[in-house]
Formats: structure tokens, sequence, C-alpha cells
């Protein structure tokens, strides 16, 4: 390229440019690409960045000091999934139990965030095992005893494979939600630090994956360039 | 601006476009390689965590991933997102598809499972008379699958058994387990063979495209890569209608580019592929395109428990190991009420039990654990799905995806044929495990939907006649003869074999001729 092409094509840009042209003179190579904007003043915002080693932060986990404040399920749904958790995990040996390891309110937190068919499949059970539990005994599930409460759960109980769990509704929740309770508890911090005393080596670690490139662009794309209102995501 | 033609130019990354470059460029030839995902780096994209530190305790993500079964909380981003790449069905008929878009594909996490298909599958329809027979049959393959097998070092027993053919083996000679001797035994009672399962070793424990077949196209010096490109679509040249530029959308910044090439390789994974054909309105004139989609039924089985080997009782040698019962339906007999037929896969374990096969729960549960521990027998379904017309897939033109490319609508369901082939598969498992001493703990009859496998296949049939079919007998489209389709989409039927070895073996084959052709100046 020319040296006047050259120059005609960058006064063409911008006055920023034109004032690092004049700056810089005639001495720039052709292929020299136009220096990064940087804040105004002396402000070196990444030095010492590449150099930092990891930063020693004793990070915990929420859970090690905090409670989940329970707010999907009400009131007498939640002391019902309560005494449910605490009959099918209760503390064995020197493992906490669903109560212990904070799975009520997890769930609570896990439902809540939850597809609208399971939200049901869980407030549809826990309402028939509280009825049940009035019916049969008088009292509210929260107050049967262990041996009302085997009556009212164990005839629903199944084997069952994965991802097949029974269709029934009622057979469905009891079985899932006992699933999910054990999961609930045996992955919680309470659990692993029982698994650690007593000397288990790690045993709930993973391999997890981070996102691998994300396409953070996508949400803005609708707004900035969908020809066609009509096309929408499914 | 690159004015360049690339010779080939092979969109997809996982084995079949792998295979595809090595065969190519060792060739000589010039290879561009496209793929729509990033590149994978373990250890910059992955970090060993427990479970209470993810936000969900280890369940997946309420609302993510719907109908990716395999996925959980720590593999869920590896597992192309439905909300990102959408695809549409009757909700009466689901269907599950299993993506996966970094670099090497689904190469990258597979079973291993390596079988051939035998010309029980590949000439079906001389045996039975229901659908069509493949243009091609195990004789014209075998070569390829011994080259294939050597490549991804298959271990596995010769059986003899033509419905299970063998091939160029690490021979596994390995004494059964206690248990699955006993099992074997039954079955052989039964008249039910019981063989040794074969599988890819691969190299240190890895068997994907990534590392046995693209580190040798790189090596030619003859291979380049662009990963984050998704491919909107294939253009012809109106004056020869070939194939002649393919347009892409950088993933990342939705940059909208086109590159010239000489031969197009398609090999995004059978749907992906399809759909791409149809979006760009090319090589249908036989109409069949999108139709015959096949996959196999998973998910029904049995878990039993070795009463021998409760209570920490176990003599060493009793459990462990796995096993496969090859097809034995409609072999030298016929099933009443279904045709074609099954394996079973079969495995013995010296882990815990799975909670579910016992109902129980509390502290009884817990003491059933630990006894039951380290006793588990267990087997599943790989059935044979029949290829059928009327299950297929079209372009849904009111639904995009992420980069306005229009996706596909899948309509396809099982049938009683499926259905009876799994009740059979269930039933002759717990007799057999019942002869050879288990207990029964669980059975599921209730195959998973279509498409869990993630053996997707068909929708761009391969066969003689153009009029029937999309591809010739060498992958090789009818309507633009530099067009080539080397994954599972240009499978006839799918038998119950896991696909994989003949995904590579047909695209060996592919990639010899297209090599051949080029070279003659035919294509």
């Amino acid at each position: 390229m020319r040296r006047r092409d050259f120059v005609k094509g960058i006064v063409a840009v911008s006055a920023t440019a034109r004032s690092v042209l004049a700056q810089q003179g005639t001495q720039v190579a052709p292929s020299t690409p136009p220096p990064v904007p940087t804040a105004p003043g002396p402000v070196p915002w990444m030095r010492g960045m590449s150099e930092v080693n990891r930063v020693p932060v004793n990070s915990i986990l929420p859970d090690a000091v905090a409670q989940t404040n329970a707010h999907f399920f009400t009131g007498p749904e939640m002391v019902t999934l309560r005494r449910l958790c605490e009959i099918l995990l209760p503390p064995i040996k020197n493992y906490p139990g669903a109560i212990q390891a904070g799975t009520p309110e997890f769930l609570d937190f896990l439902i809540g965030a939850s597809p609208a068919d399971r939200q049901e499949m869980y407030r549809a059970g826990l309402h028939r095992l509280d009825a049940e539990a009035s019916e049969r005994f008088g009292v509210a599930f929260a107050n049967v005893t262990s041996a009302q409460a085997d009556q009212l759960i164990r005839p629903w109980l199944r084997t069952w494979m994965s991802d097949h769990p029974p269709t029934e509704p009622y057979e469905q929740f009891m079985n899932v939600a006992h699933s999910d309770i054990r999961t609930a508890t045996i992955n919680s911090q309470a659990w692993s630090d029982a698994e650690r005393a007593e000397g288990e080596a790690a045993p709930d670690m993973g391999l997890y994956w981070f996102p691998v490139e994300p396409d953070m662009y996508r949400e803005r794309i609708p707004v900035l360039q969908r020809p066609s209102p009509q096309k929408r995501h499914s | 601006m690159a004015e360049e033609t690339v010779d080939v130019l092979i969109i997809g990354s996982g084995h079949s476009g792998g295979m595809a470059a090595k065969i190519l460029t060792e060739k000589g030839i010039s290879c561009l390689m496209l793929n729509a995902g990033p590149i994978a780096d373990v250890q910059r994209d992955t970090q060993r965590k427990p479970a209470y530190a993810l936000p969900y305790r280890g369940f997946k993500e309420p609302g993510r991933l719907p109908h990716v079964f395999q996925s959980n909380e720590f593999n869920a981003n590896t597992w192309v997102d439905e909300h990102e790449v959408p695809y549409t069905y009757d909700p009466k008929k689901p269907y599950n598809w299993v993506r996966v878009r970094l670099f090497g594909g689904r190469s990258l996490f597979w079973s291993r499972q390596s079988f051939r298909l035998s010309d029980y599958e590949l000439k079906g329809k001389s045996h039975d008379g229901y659908g069509d027979d493949w243009p091609i049959s195990l004789a014209d393959l075998a070569p390829y699958y011994s080259k294939v097998e050597g490549i991804f070092r298959v271990r596995g027993h010769s059986d003899g058994l033509a419905q299970y053919p063998d091939g160029n083996f690490i021979e596994d000679n390995a004494p059964w387990s206690g248990s699955m001797q006993r099992f074997v035994d039954a079955g052989q009672r039964a008249g039910v063979r019981v063989c040794k399962a074969r599988s890819s070793e691969g190299v240190n424990g890895l068997a994907s495209s990534v590392n046995l077949l693209l580190p040798d196209a790189f090596a030619t010096g003859k291979l380049q890569a662009i990963p984050n490109v998704v491919v909107r679509e294939i253009r012809t040249d109106k004056n020869t209608g070939l194939a002649n530029e393919v347009h892409f959308v950088d993933r990342l910044s939705r940059r909208e580019m086109s590159v010239r090439a000489r031969v197009i390789v398609l090999a995004a994974g059978t749907l992906e592929s399809t759909r791409l054909l149809l979006n760009s309105k090319l090589a249908n004139s036989s109409g069949v395109m999108g139709h015959y989609l096949i996959d196999q039924i998973y998910g029904a089985g049995v878990v039993c428990s070795v009463p021998e080997a409760r209570d920490g009782k176990a003599a060493p040698g009793l459990m462990g190991g796995s096993a496969l019962i090859p097809r034995f339906r409609n072999i030298d007999t016929k099933a009443k009420n279904f045709i074609r037929g099954y394996a079973m896969n079969v495995y013995s374990s010296n882990g815990p039990m799975d909670p579910r096969n016992i109902a129980a729960y509390g502290e009884e549960l817990q003491q059933k654990l630990e006894s039951y521990h380290g006793s588990t027998f267990g087997a599943g379904i790989m059935g044979e799905v029949l290829a059928r017309y009327e299950n297929h897939v079209s372009i849904d033109k009111n639904v995009v995806d992420a980069w306005d490319i229009p996706v596909l609508r899948i309509d396809t369901k099982y049938t009683d044929n499926e259905f009876n082939m799994a009740r059979d598969a269930v039933d002759t498992t717990v007799s057999l495990a019942e002869a050879a001493g288990f207990e029964v703990l669980s059975k599921n009859y209730d195959p998973n939907p279509p498409g869990y496998s993630i053996h997707e296949l068909g929708t761009c049939r391969m066969g003689d006649d153009p009029k029937t079919s999309v591809l010739n007998k060498w992958c090789q489209s009818h309507d633009v003869k530099n067009l080539v389709v080397v994954d599972g989409a240009s499978f006839v039927s799918g038998g119950w074999q896991n696909p994989t070895m003949t995904i590579l073996a047909l695209a060996m084959r592919a990639s010899d001729h297209l090599a051949d052709e080029m070279r003659r100046g035919n294509v």
C-alpha cells in the first residue's frame, strides 16, 4: 500500500486515530495495530496479575455456618417433609441424618426451583401423607410415631431402576422423595465430614466441568439483530 | 479476504470426521475441519470437587438438560444445551437428542463397546423379509473393521458366531468370575450363548478421535481446523450442481463467513448432518432424506444380588467382570411376537448396591445395603429398532437456534416390536439369573425414550437406487457427487450393536474411495 493511500484510510477513521498518527509520525509500519485505549491517568490496571499466585483465602461454603431459609413449601408442608426426612434417613452410627444434613431446607430450595410437575408431585404427596395420618391415627404426620409412620410408608415402597420410578403418582412421590432425601443427605457437607472422620479419603469427589468457552452473547442477540419476530427459541 | 478453495472441507471432528481427516491427509489431500464447539482442555476446564460444593448438591440443575439422562451436575457443561440448540417434537412422542459439540464430539464420551454388524443386519431383508438390505455386506466392510479395531485396540474373544462376527482383537482369554461362570452355565443350559464383551481399550484409557485419529492427520501437515464455527448452509454451483461453498457463523462473535471447497465431507453426527442438508435444500431428489430414523432400545433390564457374595463373604474371584449375550432370537428360530433381536450387557460388581433395589428405609435399609454390598449382578438391553419410513425428522421453520438456524423436528416412536422385544429380554434374563441362583431385586420392562442410546442412525440411508436412497454405497450423495456423508446417517438398519466401529469402518471406506475418485479426477 502506498503511504498516501494509507494516510487517506486512517484519516477517514476518526479524530482519535488522526492524533495517534500525528504523534507517531511516518515511522509507523502499515501493519502496526492502533494502540489499545487506556484509562485517563497513570492507572496500571493489570500490572502484577500475571505474577500473582493463588490468593490465600480461607473460603468456606455457606452451609458450614448458615441455614437455608425455606420459602417454597407452606408451613404444614414443611413440617410434614421434616418428619418424612427424619423417618426415612435418621442419624445412623456416626453419620448425620437428613435433618442434621439440612436436607428439608435444601429440598425446599431444589423443589422450589424445579419444573411444575415435580413441585406438584411433592405437594400432592405431602398432603396425602398428612391426610392419611389424620385419617388413620388422628394426628398430623408431623406427630406420628415411628410405628405409625411405618404403616403409612412401607406399603408404598418399591424397587426400581434408574430413570424408571413407579408411575402411580403417590408411589412415585414416596420413592422419588426417598431417593432425593438420601441423595441430598449423602451429598451434604455434614455427611462428607462424617466420612472423613471415619477415615474415608475424599469419597464424594467428582470431576466438575466448568463451562467451556461459554457463549455469553446469546441473550443479546434477539435485541440486536433478530430479523424475524416470529422466530423464537423453544 | 481469503479466496482460497480448500480440497476437502470436513464438517465435524468426532469419530467419523477424525477418520476422514486421517485417511484423506495420509493420502496427501489437504483438509479443513470445521467444528461447532470449542476445544476442551481438561487442565483448564475441570476441577475435582465434592458434590456439596456444587450449587445443587450433585442433583441436576432443575429444568436443565431434561432429555440428557446421562447428564449430572458435574458434567452438565459438556452437553449441548437444548435451549441454545433446540429441537421440537410432539409432547406425546418425546425424543432424547444427546449431543456434544466439544472438539472431538461424542468420541470424547462413549461406552467403548466395539462390535461389527453381521449379515443378519446388513442383509436383514434377505433373512426375514423386513425393510431393506444394505448395498454392502460384511465382506465389504470386514477389511475396514480390521483396521479400525487395530487403531482402537479392541479387546475381545473370538466366538465363531455368525451373528457376532469375530475381528482383529486383543484376545481376551481371561477366566470368568465365579458369578459370571454360573450365568454362562445357566445360559448354556437354556441354549443362550453368553460371550465376552468387546471393548476399545484405546490409549491411556481414551478411545477418541482426538487421540487416535486426529493426531495422525495433523502430523501430515495437511489438516487445519477451526473450532467454534456453526455451519449454516452448504451451497452449490448453479452451473455444475456441485457443492462448492460452506456458509458458517462464528459461534461467539456471530460473524457470518464462507469458505469454498472442492469436496465436502459431512461428519456432524447423524441428525446434525441431516439438518444441515435439509436446511441447504440439497441432495434430496429421492425425498427420503430425514426418513428411516433408527436408534436402539435401552433402559429395560434386571438387577440381582448374588447371595454367596453378601455380608462380605464373597470368595476371591466370585464377583466382577462383564459379558454379552449377543442376539440369539430370530436366527434359527422365530420369536412369537417380534422380529430381529437384542443383546444383553451383563455385569457383576464388587461395589455398593444401589439403594433403589431395596424396598426399605432408615436403619433397615442401611443394614441391607451393608449386607448386599459387593453382590450386584445386572443386565441391560441393547435392542434393534426397526427402520420405518414414518420415523423421521424435518425442519421446523418456526423455531431457530442461537444462531438463527432453523431447528429439527423429530417425529419417532417405538412400536410393539420394540416393546415385545424388551419384555422378552427382561423375562429371559430373569430366568437365567434365577437358574444361576441369583435373587432378582428389580426389573424394568420399559425402554427409555427414543434417542437415549445416543445411537441415532439413518435419515440419509445408502442404497443402489437414487430414487429410494440418499447416498450410494460409498456414502456419496447420489445427487451431488462431491458431497460425502460419513457419520451414522447412511445406515439402512441399526441392529443391536453399538454403531461406533461401523461408523468408523464406513468412514474409512468412504474416505479411501473418495481419495481414489479425487486422484482419478472423478470428483
